[in-house]
């Protein structure tokens, strides 16, 4: 047991990544990441567009009807003020007649309460249930009802014991940037998806020797089983700076400037390492798919979770870092990240010894 | 009776088998593993996801706006001098300055100021909370109350969700039947203050805590009443079903997944091939090897819905879905050359199921496409809405027809010619197809495979259809017949693959016409039977005319999928199989031609 083969290690990644590219499996891999890059994007921009109609040009400039029921006098100047609705003073029974066969968009009840009254101004909203236009309306009705909390508020104002600190915003906020889901959520998240199928991945290939017995053929050749294990070990890390440079390259042209691609990409290669690593020991060690794959995918859980528990983790990091905001001790992390892969090191190779002599 | 034996035996077999992977290096370092789970989300629990901290910068100019910021990681706190002017010079995003916010231009300083107002949102809450008189402080309340409106379905089919609604007159509507027996809203009273106090406590907390809302979400507790600030009144995101989704499908996805591989080890090193040279059918093999992972599952759901004190019927929808996984876990365990296709096949197909499993359920009490999950008859049982008969067929059909559809071809193709070819992936796609073929009745078996694949069309043209309906007008509407045309396109040129395959009847131009001919008919008569059990509804609005335009009239139809079958068979016929990818260009291009003539006055 010597040191490594260099060269009969590179020749059994360079052997991995050509198997890697013939049977397509990487472009199944990078597909599966654009996949649920759109997943998660059309998750959050499309559901907050639906919530959130001013995004939707064409519905402002549409007036909605609406059924008002009851005396309250400032409630209903507020939505004869608004643009987006024409109320109608109705009785119940005709408003609730016509919103039924769709003829208004909703109808208010007020209660009889005063505005200076000890009791809470009761008011109900009748929409049509299972219908999304019910939800943007019920979002527009929101911003009068609150408009009208600030009013019953400020005329019983005397009654409260002690008021919030005033913070008025100098200007409003008008688009949402998404700003916070994407370099919060979604880079750190395109970014270890090649880890997590590079892990899967160095699993299978090595089980696969095992269990297809073709790794005693190997053998006969003048490759040592740490040779072999690290060749698959390498390739697997191989591919990840490849896809994350796709993603950040993507990102960049789609318009979101990521600041620090370097320091991002070390940091990437490094943690991503340690995961590959993990995922090793445990393939050498129960040499079997079915157990290396169940165990590992508990213990990523885990691992993550842990490393999310604590302030400045890499992922932390690496969000700092694309916009453009990390402490200069991010390297002191980095260098833990590197340590933890030369301890891991370590540990697959007493793992293959292990294995090797039993 | 010998069949129900035989099966048996295989299935303790399988057991067996099962429970010689479970070995001793196993089992200790699992159940470990799952205690150190708990205990590491416990911990993070209370630690909080350390993600995005440190994201925006803040520059106060008095200690007293601390209290607003408070335990907000993200926001990395300052001193602000006096003199200051430039808050970017400083590399702040934000700054508060006598009570009045400043922010930077640009994306960075809009985000922060969103997140700011959110806190400061949660702020003025906890101090209005503690108001004694509560009353004074949320002097409004809102009951929320949903109409059951007939007209329902016609406004949702009609596609106007967003884009349609309807102008108001300047005087008001007249119902034709105004509205008798109406309950007026009943005030609230004073006693109830103290309620209220908790409920609001309640709902901040849920808001602040970010894993004990999932934690709570499944235990449903009802809010005191409907009745509700207007703060809160924003319909609220659908994490619940989002943890639903993980809560269930995930143990299904590790499941099948151990079928998966034990459908695969029956093949690495030929291990299966003594079982397959038994006398016992491969209808009685594969069901027998299914038995043990599909009795498990039902067992991990039903104790799921156990533990959420949920209704037992919540377990009917999920049924289907549990097939929908084990018929695939067979098909990829069957034509997985290697460990790492095996891996990557699963992933993408467990992928793509969860999302068309997820994102129809997000409009769980909001839109009538909700119903294409099974999942949003769950959230419905759960929140005690129950669901229809109508329902349950509507959502389930097509899971249990893909299911079965793939169970039957991959139990035709259980035997050993199949099994241990090492082909790539679309040529063993080709040749179990080629082995739906029947020398003498290659006629009807073209139909009949035009007209299984029907399904799995629907099923892909859901998913655009749930993927892109929030995509502006024309915009979705083209996309989504585009790619519904080609999806139909591509499982046309299935009926010639199978006769390639089969090598039988050669590939004459009047082989080429008929079958044309025959798949048109085929996948027509397929599309008729399977709307008028199922997807009615859709396919009346806008966006179904999209999809399945065709159905008007017969015969235009006909000629149409025979025609544009017969560009992908005549481009194969001239230059070979290899042109295949070419010939569905071809045919796609004209099957979207026709479709936008027809869709015209809706895209232009």
């Amino acid at each position: 047991m010597g040191l490594l083969n260099y060269r009969l290690v590179s020749i059994i990644a360079r052997k991995e990544l050509r198997g890697l590219t013939q049977e397509k499996t990487i472009i199944l891999a990078i597909l599966l990441q654009l996949f649920i890059a759109m997943f998660s994007s059309f998750l959050m921009v499309g559901l907050s567009a639906m919530y959130d109609p001013s995004m939707y040009g064409r519905v402002t400039g549409v007036q909605y009807g609406v059924g008002f029921v009851g005396n309250d006098t400032i409630l209903f100047d507020l939505f004869t003020r608004n643009p987006a609705f024409i109320p109608y003073q109705m009785d119940a029974g005709s408003a609730l007649g016509a919103l039924k066969e769709r003829k208004l968009a909703a109808v208010v009840w007020t209660s009889e309460t005063l505005p200076d009254a000890e009791d809470p101004v009761a008011v109900t909203l009748y929409t049509i249930s299972n219908d999304i236009q019910s939800t943007v309306i019920e979002v527009k009705i929101k911003d009068i009802l609150l408009e009208y909390e600030e009013i019953l508020r400020d005329v019983r104002k005397d009654r409260l014991d002690s008021k919030p600190i005033p913070v008025t915003p100098s200007r409003p906020v008008v688009q949402n940037s998404f700003y916070e889901f994407i370099y919060g959520l979604l880079i750190p998240m395109l970014l270890f998806m090649p880890a997590i199928i590079s892990a899967g991945l160095v699993i299978d290939l090595i089980t696969e020797e095992y269990q297809e017995q073709t790794l005693d053929t190997l053998r006969t050749t003048p490759a040592s089983l740490e040779d072999i294990v690290c060749g698959k070990i390498l390739a697997c890390i191989a591919i990840i700076p490849l896809q994350a440079a796709l993603w950040l390259v993507l990102l960049t042209v789609n318009g979101i400037q990521i600041a620090s691609l370097i320091e991002i990409l070390l940091h990437v290669v490094f943690a991503s390492a340690a995961l590959i690593l993990i995922a090793a020991t445990i393939a050498v060690y129960y040499r079997d798919r079915t157990k290396a794959q169940f165990i590992f995918s508990t213990a990523i859980i885990i691992v993550l979770l842990l490393i999310l528990a604590f302030p400045s983790n890499p992922i932390n990091l690496i969000v700092l870092l694309a916009v453009g905001g990390a402490p200069p001790f991010h390297w002191a992390v980095m260098a833990a990240s590197v340590a933890g892969c030369l301890i891991l090191i370590v540990l697959v190779r007493n793992m293959i010894r292990k294995v090797e002599f039993s | 009776m010998e069949a129900l034996s035989q099966l048996l035996t295989i299935a303790i077999w399988e057991i067996k088998r099962l429970q010689g992977t479970m070995t001793r290096d196993l089992l200790p370092i699992a159940i470990a593993l799952l205690i150190l789970l708990v205990g590491v989300s416990g911990f993070t629990a209370q630690q909080g996801i350390h993600l995005q901290d440190g994201m925006y910068r803040i520059g106060v100019d008095s200690p007293l706006y601390l209290d607003i910021i408070g335990g907000d990681p993200r926001y990395v706190t300052y001193a602000l001098p006096s003199d200051v002017t430039d808050i970017r010079a400083l590399g702040l995003d934000l700054a508060i300055r006598t009570g009045s916010l400043l922010r930077t231009n640009g994306d960075k300083g809009s985000a922060a100021q969103k997140s700011f107002e959110r806190d400061y949102q949660a702020y003025q809450d906890s101090v209005y909370r503690q108001q004694t008189d509560l009353f004074a402080a949320y002097p409004l309340w809102i009951d929320s109350e949903y109409i059951v409106s007939e007209l329902d379905f016609l406004a949702t089919q009609e596609g106007q969700q967003l884009s349609a609604p309807r102008q108001a007159s300047a005087t008001p509507p007249e119902p034709e039947e105004p509205e008798i027996n109406i309950i007026p809203p009943s005030g609230i009273a004073l006693e109830n203050m103290e309620a209220f106090r908790i409920q609001l406590e309640q709902e901040a907390l849920k808001g602040a805590d970010q894993l004990g809302r999932y934690t709570d979400i499944l235990s449903q507790q009802e809010a005191l009443g409907e009745l509700r600030i207007p703060s809160m009144l924003s319909p609220p995101l659908p994490f619940d079903t989002i943890i639903f989704i993980f809560v269930f499908i995930f143990p299904l996805y590790f499941t099948s997944q151990f079928f998966m591989m034990s459908i695969m080890n029956e093949r690495t090193l030929r291990q299966g091939e003594a079982l397959i040279a038994s006398p016992v059918s491969p209808l009685i093999l594969v069901l027998g090897k299914m038995l043990p992972y599909a009795g498990g599952m039902l067992l991990i759901v039903t104790a799921i819905l156990f533990t959420v004190k949920a209704d037992i019927t919540a377990i009917l929808p999920l049924i289907p879905v549990i097939l929908f996984f084990l018929s695939f876990a067979l098909f990829i365990g069957m034509i997985a050359r290697s460990y790492k296709e095996l891996s990557f096949i699963s992933i993408f197909f467990s992928t793509i199921a969860t999302s068309y499993l997820f994102f129809p359920s997000i409009f769980a009490n909001v839109h009538i496409v909700s119903l294409l999950s099974p999942v949003t008859l769950v959230v419905h049982v759960i929140d005690g809405t129950g669901y229809t008969l109508t329902d349950y067929v509507y959502s389930t059909a097509l899971f249990y027809l893909t299911s079965i559809i793939l169970f039957g071809v991959c139990i035709k193709n259980f035997h050993e010619e199949q099994l241990f070819t090492e082909m790539g992936l679309l040529d063993a796609l080709a040749l179990y197809l080629g082995a739906l073929v029947s020398t003498r009745y290659w006629y009807l078996s073209l139909i009949l495979i035009s007209a299984m694949t029907i399904p799995f069309v629907f099923m892909a043209q859901m998913m655009y259809l749930v993927l892109f309906f929030n995509l502006p007008m024309p915009y979705s509407l083209i996309l989504i017949m585009m790619l519904a045309a080609l999806t139909e396109e591509i499982v046309k040129a299935a009926g010639f693959v199978a006769l390639i395959t089969h090598r039988f009847p050669p590939l004459s131009w009047k082989v080429v016409v008929s079958a044309s001919l025959l798949i048109g008919f085929g996948f027509l008569l397929g599309e008729k039977l399977l709307l008028f059990v199922t997807i009615s509804q859709i396919a009346d609005s806008i966006f179904g005319a999209a999809l399945f335009l065709s159905l008007s009239l017969l015969w235009i139809p006909f000629l149409l999928h025979a025609g544009t079958v017969f560009c992908t068979g005549a481009i194969i016929k001239i230059w070979g199989i290899k042109a295949l990818p070419f010939g569905v260009i071809l045919a796609t291009v004209v099957h979207s031609m026709y479709n936008l003539y027809l869709l015209r006055g809706w895209v232009f």
